[in-house]
């Protein structure tokens, strides 16, 4: 056996990302990880590749039999693993053969000997029949040319194991059949690959053997031969909706006075001038929780991001806040209008760490605290005192400095802050990420009680029971566009599932 | 945000007091305690303090301007020249000349926010450009601020002191106003639930700033009252206080310093929040070109030079981060009191002007790298 891990179980303060998981590869085998979004998978290869270092984990990792210790990603390489990551690590300015051999370029005494760099890329690109030219510049190439590279680079090193992460989320479908035929190729001489991805179909082409993942454990391993797609799918689901979910207050209010209403939407990257969201149309009504659903990569954070005003140049698309046309705006002009939004990454996006609880709950909601000019510090006190309150955020008091809070508080005070601008329509973009259980259901009741008050939710997650288990309706996208809306009554997990991968809905 | 006595301070006050006691041995005669040099000291940290703490107000959000010293001496020369060539009012001269510092700063805050360009390349670009148009606005002359012998606005920034008794008066009614305000901070304070000093800190505290406050009036009326600079410094400082610690202006600048993604998702006007921060520093630019030329007494070419690396030192030895997002008024005051005590010393002690800069240069290297190495998490 060419690798083998038995026994995994990493965990994170609060959570265990893997428990007891075993996994092993074979001398030319494709083997491939299956699991939604947080089940272990990209733990999993971190651990592989040294990220998670020797000592870190419980259970064993074996290579060629012997135990491995990697203390980082250079042990890792040393034993011939290799990652090609989903965010590409290629230097843009840098030409193709420079790419390829960088950091282990040919010297001629002190110098890179650039006739034979060339001469060694143009071979190795040669040999895995790949037809990018060596001297063109990285940042020229396409998505697909640049996984390409990335490989060769990976196959320069004299890496036994490649580890492909979601390798074609961003291809085409020709970029994508080329891909399918190196990784063929690159079995037939007796590579091997794990590879991950969403897309169950390429899955199915190409893997030898199947493992699934589910909440940070094994499910079973199976050969591709012996199992199908609906097999897959329940198993990478599994779990039962718990009593998680606090039960709706109200019945949302009639759909025709949509809070929120947009309408054939299409939205291109700033920097890249693709289409990244094609024709999207919804509305949220006061009251409703509206949920989005789909693959990492398929839109949602951007969507929300876009109208928010925060991301994106509209192509076309008509949006409504309130009966009222919202044009695209910047961030402070929408959230005067009622529309806020609390962000994925509260660290990134949410919070001034270094501050206190106060300054950042009442940051967004200044404007209205002000008398003659000046900040009203009686008034803002007690607006921040009701919603540190009523969020029962657990700190020593407004004054602590926010960044030493948990997740769970730290998202809290992201929430208030949005709360505190008296918004009619909310966006809520995984508001449970990384957060434990008694935090995620405090967060759970806060929802239902905004659209018990009248406000219009919208709710991005990746759990799908969550989804399942908050939403009034479910809108899953797939590659920038819906690939289907959902009501209560007709939302399986099987269903999403399957409509965020993009399969016809049976 | 919040004000507490920590190590920081302690150390900072610590350096002063060191500082002081060796010049104070150093210098012969005790000429360094003496009420006249006592007294252009503060005409000289008035200076120096008044641009740093322009400086806090670009740097909060994460900026940084060098273009300043450049931009005192052309604006002191802008008005110079009005005066004494074109022969315009002096107020007139002066209001011309701010406006068109307003202008010039507007630009710079503007192009870095939307263009996206480092304001360290935008301002090092107008630090030679407000040079090169400084000179070519005097010829590279010596530009007198009033034509011979007279007095006029201009010239009273340096000659009008404060009467005797007004000093006390304002003494006493800065001290009123200390008191005043600490106690209704601090049952405002108490009635939130958050922490207060104790009373006999707090009142240690007051205590401590009358006492700088009277004594400070006491030294200048020895010499000739309380000088107009200080006065000006005292306006700027506390407008700059309020600013910063009591208007959404100023906490936004503290957020966008922290953290400029998060501003933006918070619904700040991040481009509006820093090119107003910029504004506000062309605004104290012209004051302190002002301030800087009439105590030179005429615009000359080497007027403002090095100031915007004075006020930068001033700022980061007063606990200002320069990643942006920390930093008070009262730090930058005590940063710039270091940095004139440390050229004024050295200027009684007759040192040579070589081992000046280096002096300078070393402290400036000292005080970014300590803020490096001990000023996280304060």
């Amino acid at each position: 056996m060419l690798l083998t891990a038995r026994g995994i179980t990493k965990t994170f303060p609060g959570v265990i990302a893997l428990n007891d998981v075993s996994f092993d590869l074979q001398a030319g085998e494709i083997h491939a990880l299956c699991g939604e979004n947080g089940a272990g998978k990209s733990t999993l290869i971190k651990l592989l590749s040294g990220l998670h270092p020797y000592g870190s984990y419980e259970g064993e990792l074996l290579v060629d039999g012997h135990i491995a210790q990697f203390h980082g990603i250079a042990d890792a390489g040393r034993a011939g693993l290799a990652v090609i990551y989903q965010e590409l690590a290629l230097i843009e300015e840098m030409s193709v053969a420079e790419n390829i051999f960088l950091g282990a370029a040919p010297r001629r005494g002190p110098f890179v000997d650039w006739s034979k760099l060339h001469h060694d890329a143009r071979a190795l690109l040669q040999r895995f029949g790949v037809g990018t030219d060596p001297a063109a510049p990285i940042g020229r190439l396409g998505v697909g040319e640049k996984q390409l590279v990335e490989i060769v680079k990976a196959l320069a090193k004299n890496s036994r194991i490649l580890i492909l992460d979601e390798p074609t989320a961003a291809l085409a479908e020709h970029e994508v059949q080329t891909l399918l035929g190196i990784l063929r190729d690159l079995r037939a001489r007796g590579l091997s690959c794990i590879y991950i991805s969403h897309r169950l179909d390429e899955v199915f082409a190409l893997a030898d053997r199947i493992t699934v993942l589910r909440d940070g454990a094994t499910i079973w391993t199976k050969p591709s031969a012996e199992t199908n797609k609906a097999e897959v799918i329940r198993a990478m689901v599994g779990r039962e909706i718990k009593d998680l979910f606090p039960p709706k207050k109200s019945a949302p209010r009639d759909a025709n006075d949509a809070a929120l209403q947009v309408d054939g939407l299409t939205v291109a990257d700033p920097h890249t001038g693709q289409t990244r969201l094609h024709d999207i149309s919804f509305a949220v009504a006061p009251g409703e929780v509206l949920g989005l659903g789909g693959l990492m990569g398929a839109g949602r954070t951007e969507l929300l991001m876009h109208l928010f005003g925060a991301w994106g140049e509209r192509r076309t698309g008509r949006v409504e806040l309130n009966g009222r046309e919202l044009p695209p705006l910047e961030p402070h002009e929408i959230l005067l209008r009622g529309l806020a939004l609390v962000s994925e990454d509260r660290r990134r996006y949410g919070l001034v760490l270094p501050e206190t609880i106060g300054f950042n709950l009442s940051l967004s909601s200044l404007r209205g605290l002000v008398k003659h000019g000046l900040v009203d510090h009686g008034k803002e006190f007690q607006k921040n005192d009701r919603a540190f309150r009523s969020l029962r955020v657990k700190a020593p008091g407004l004054e602590a400095t926010v960044g030493k809070l948990s997740g769970g508080n730290q998202q809290k005070v992201v929430l208030g802050k949005a709360l505190m601008t008296e918004p009619s329509v909310v966006f809520l973009d995984e508001p449970t990420r990384g957060i434990d259980v008694g935090a995620k259901h405090e967060i759970y009741e806060i929802i239902r009680q905004l659209t018990g008050a009248g406000k219009a939710v919208v709710l991005v997650s990746s759990e799908l029971p969550e989804l399942m288990g908050l939403s009034d309706r479910i809108l899953m996208l797939h590659e920038g566009r819906i690939g289907g809306e959902f009501s209560g009554a007709t939302a399986t997990q099987e269903r999403l599932l399957t409509a965020a991968m993009g399969q016809a809905i049976a | 945000m919040t004000s507490r006595l920590s190590l920081r301070d302690f150390s900072l006050a610590l350096a002063l007091v060191v500082l002081c006691a060796f010049f104070a041995v150093r210098v012969p005669g005790w000429a360094f305690l003496s009420a006249r040099n006592l007294s252009l000291l503060m005409i000289d940290f008035s200076v120096t303090a008044t641009l740093a703490i322009g400086m806090l107000l670009v740097i909060l959000p994460g900026h940084i301007d060098l273009s300043a010293g450049s931009g005192v001496g052309l604006i002191g020369g802008i008005a110079a020249v009005l005066v004494t060539q074109q022969e315009w009012p002096a107020p007139l001269a002066m209001l011309t000349a701010l406006v068109i510092a307003l202008g010039l700063w507007w630009a710079m805050g503007s192009f870095i926010v939307r263009q996206r360009v480092p304001a360290f390349i935008v301002t090092l670009g107008g630090l030679l450009f407000f040079k090169g148009e400084f000179w070519s606005v005097i010829k590279s002359h010596t530009v007198p601020i009033v034509a011979g012998g007279k007095q006029n606005l201009y010239s009273l920034i340096t000659t009008y002191y404060l009467p005797p008794a007004a000093g006390y008066v304002l003494a006493a009614l800065i001290v009123a106003g200390l008191i005043f305000g600490s106690l209704r901070s601090r049952a405002a304070r108490r009635q939130y639930g958050f922490q207060v000093d104790d009373a006999e800190v707090c009142f240690l505290k007051l205590f401590l700033a009358a006492q700088i406050v009277f004594l400070f009036v006491i030294v200048t009326n020895q010499f000739r009252g309380v000088p107009l600079p200080a006065l000006i410094l005292g306006a700027v400082a506390l407008a700059v206080w309020v600013i910063t610690q009591h208007t959404p202006f100023g906490r936004y600048l503290y957020a966008i310093g922290g953290n400029e993604e998060a501003a933006v998702i918070s619904g700040i006007p991040v481009a509006r929040v820093t090119t107003g921060a910029f504004i506000l520093m062309g605004a104290i630019v012209a004051l302190t070109g002002f301030m800087q030329t009439a105590y030179g007494g005429s615009s000359t070419t080497t007027v403002g030079e090095l100031m915007e690396l004075d006020a930068v030192a001033a700022c980061v030895i007063g606990g200002v981060s320069l990643k942006g997002g920390r930093g008070t008024v009262l730090g930058v005051l005590c940063g710039a009191l270091i940095m004139a005590c440390l050229v004024n010393g050295m200027q009684l002690l007759a040192v040579e002007p070589a081992l000046k800069l280096k002096a300078r240069g070393a402290v400036l290297i000292l005080a970014v790298w300590m803020d490096v190495r001990f000023g996280r998490g304060s």
